[in-house]
């Protein structure tokens, strides 16, 4: 088995998700019909041949066979080309690499998602393992902003539990917008607003930096212990399995022994991230 | 042991030969030799490790032909096979700390592996240790065998060798030697002993420990005050490893190439937003120390670092590493 050898997938399907159009979602099936299985929060390298790799958390959930779903936003080389790219072109996947959502630990308790901006991306796939798999848990809550609502990535998802009784979804924008008739203001404040109980219960945010900043005290406040607070983190990758070095924290590296670490173990840990 | 006489070595090379290629000291770096002369190499510190024969600066790992919107690829392994001869304990431990990061675990570096499992290490004792070397800190020194497949020492005119692993003992029974001598065996005891003492030890005791409590302290703004941040400490380091892997794009057709890197430079944790979380030298110096006295112990129970002394050699600000753990071992911890 070489590790460096990807898997060709076919472009099944491209949408812009946000109205600025920097962020494409891509549905992607496997060329030999070997859809792999993984666990929410894993991730993939995905190949551009010609331009690079670069690794994309999995949106879809693993029930969700039509293929494999990857919300990309543009910022460089290869997210770039990704975005240039239509249906029916194929490209390399390598994965499912990292450890993903303890999402065992999670059964029988509650779980509160808290995401902001398009770092929603492995959240939907958590959000979607736990409906799929609802009786294992408890009552699930989800807080999700962005600046406004153009920028609300999977909005017919967000309906569709919206419509459901057993899920508390929460969005919130920024700042008041026409015709929004949800939450306005930063996801800390509505985190707080919402104030979900830390009893039985586990909390999961992935976001960008200044959001889990502020995220953090409001979860410590509410009384969640730092074993029982999960996030996903992002570093500079280019292996994907814990031999080039680049991503590591201390003596783990990010690619292989995360990217899911909870609060308790990243106390341990130099802050670089 | 056996032992051949040094103007006798064609009758070992051509054994040698006939496993692969035979890769000898040259100043600069290990090169294949074309006579057995060139075996009695007498570079006692190569300048570019012999890590260059498993992990190359770089090589392509697949290549892929594009046609419209379809692509496919193909697996490129370069592979190699022969006897590193003259590689100095050293340098073979370096080796045995590359393998635990290449071969352990889960998702082998077949790369590396191909390479690796077909080359032999024909280790010889190091006779000349210089003024930079501090191998006998890590526990061994420059007459261990343990990290090579076949090991041997010079004795004045005479190469007394033996056969260690498997592979190598199964080399040297097919070889037409004879045995060692007493009274070789007598000198080779003494000259061990000799030589090991004139490297010079460094006492690190408690430096992994020591370590894991100043990540906040001020010594690493001093330690990187007068480094340039050139990496050339890791390039030549026989355990640094760190590696890049980028596509190179030509019409309709390209491949996927691995390079070295190195922790010392910024673009290696550069993240697309801009971010960098080690943006300042400081914090890629602790890196290094910690990955080599911290990092590496606390995953394998083995230090990174093999005292070949290299990085004080290249270092352009004679950076010394041994000062720098020196000053780690004596700096007071603040409460
Ligand atoms: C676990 C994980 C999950 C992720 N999930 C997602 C996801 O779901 N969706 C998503 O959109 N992103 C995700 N990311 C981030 C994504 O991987 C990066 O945005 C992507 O790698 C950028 O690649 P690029 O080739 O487009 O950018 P690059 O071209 O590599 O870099 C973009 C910018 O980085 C800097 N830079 C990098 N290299 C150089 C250089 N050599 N010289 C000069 N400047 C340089 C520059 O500022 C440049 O503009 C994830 C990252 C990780 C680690
Ligand atoms: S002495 Fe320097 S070059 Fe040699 S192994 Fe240690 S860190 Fe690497
Ligand atoms: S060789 Fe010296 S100057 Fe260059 S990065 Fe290493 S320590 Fe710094
Ligand atoms: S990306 Fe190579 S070690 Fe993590």
């Amino acid at each position: 088995m070489n590790p460096y050898a990807p898997e060709l997938y076919r472009i099944k399907k491209t949408v812009f998700e946000s109205d600025d159009f920097t962020l494409k979602s891509f549905l992607l099936e496997p060329i030999d019909g070997n859809m792999m299985d993984f666990i929410p929060g894993q991730f993939c390298e995905i190949s551009v041949f010609g331009k690079g790799e670069a690794p994309f958390g999995i949106a879809s959930a693993p029930h969700e066979k039509e293929g494999l779903l990857f919300t990309v936003n543009r910022v460089g080389l290869v997210t770039g080309a990704l975005h240039e790219m239509e249906e029916g072109h194929i490209v390399g996947i390598r994965g499912p690499l990292g450890n993903g959502y303890p999402v065992d630990e999670f059964k029988g308790k509650n779980v509160v998602i808290i995401g902001g901006g398009f770092a929603f991306t492995t959240l939907r796939s958590l959000t979607l393992y736990l409906l799929e798999n609802r009786k294992d848990y408890g009552k699930i809550t989800v807080i999700y902003g962005a600046r406004r609502p153009g920028l609300l990535l999977y909005k017919e998802d967000l309906a569709n539990w919206e419509k459901r009784g057993d899920i508390e979804l929460h969005l919130t924008v920024d700042t008041e917008f026409p015709e929004w008739d949800k939450h306005v203001g930063f996801v800390p404040q509505v985190l707080e607003k919402v104030a979900p109980s830390p009893e039985n219960a586990y909390a999961v945010v992935c976001g960008p930096p200044v959001m889990i900043k502020f995220t953090l005290p409001v979860l410590a406040k509410l009384g969640f212990e730092k074993d029982k607070v999960y996030t996903s983190l992002e570093r500079r990758m280019k292996c994907g399995i814990g031999k080039c070095g680049r991503c590591n924290i201390g003596p783990y590296y990010v690619c292989k022994d995360g990217p899911v670490f909870s609060l308790a173990q990243l106390e341990k840990l130099p802050k670089e991230y | 042991m056996k032992r051949v006489p040094l103007s006798e070595l064609e009758r070992i090379y051509e054994a040698l030969k006939s496993y692969g290629s035979v890769w000898v000291r040259k100043k600069n770096a290990y090169e294949t030799a074309e006579t057995p002369e060139e075996l009695l190499s007498t570079v006692s510190k190569v300048k570019k490790p012999a890590k260059f024969i498993f992990l190359p600066e770089e090589e392509p790992l697949l290549a892929f032909v594009q046609d419209g919107k379809n692509v496919t690829f193909q697996e490129v392994i370069r592979e190699a096979k022969g006897v590193i001869f003259g590689i100095p304990p050293c340098e073979a431990k370096a080796i045995s700390l590359l393998d635990l990061n290449f071969l352990q675990g889960e998702g082998e570096d077949i790369y590396y592996k191909k390479r690796r499992e077909n080359v032999l290490l024909f280790g010889l004792a190091c006779l000349a240790p210089d003024s930079r070397c501090f191998c006998t800190t890590f526990g061994y020194g420059p007459f261990t065998e343990s990290f090579t497949d076949i090991f041997g020492v010079v004795v004045d005119d005479v190469l007394l060798f033996e056969g260690i692993t498997e592979k190598g003992k199964d080399l040297v029974k097919n070889l037409d030697v004879e045995d060692a001598k007493g009274e070789e065996l007598k000198k080779l005891e003494a000259m061990k002993k000799e030589i090991t003492e004139r490297v010079k030890k460094l006492d690190i005791q408690g430096i992994q420990e020591k370590l894991a409590r100043m990540m906040d302290s001020e010594i690493w703004d001093k330690i990187s005050s007068s480094c340039l941040g050139c990496g050339a400490c890791t390039y030549y380091c026989p355990t640094c490893y760190c590696f890049d892997i980028q596509d190179v794009e030509r019409p309709n057709w390209g491949y996927r190439l691995r390079t070295w890197d190195s922790c010392m430079f910024t673009l290696y944790t550069l993240e697309g937003s801009g971010h960098n979380p080690r943006p300042e030298l400081k914090y890629r110096w602790r890196n290094r120390l910690m990955h080599k006295f911290n990092y590496y112990p606390v995953l394998y129970q083995e230090f990174g670092c093999v005292g070949c002394g290299r990085c004080i050699e290249v270092c352009p600000v004679n950076i010394d590493i041994r000062e720098i753990l020196m000053e780690v071992k004596n700096e007071p911890i603040r409460a």
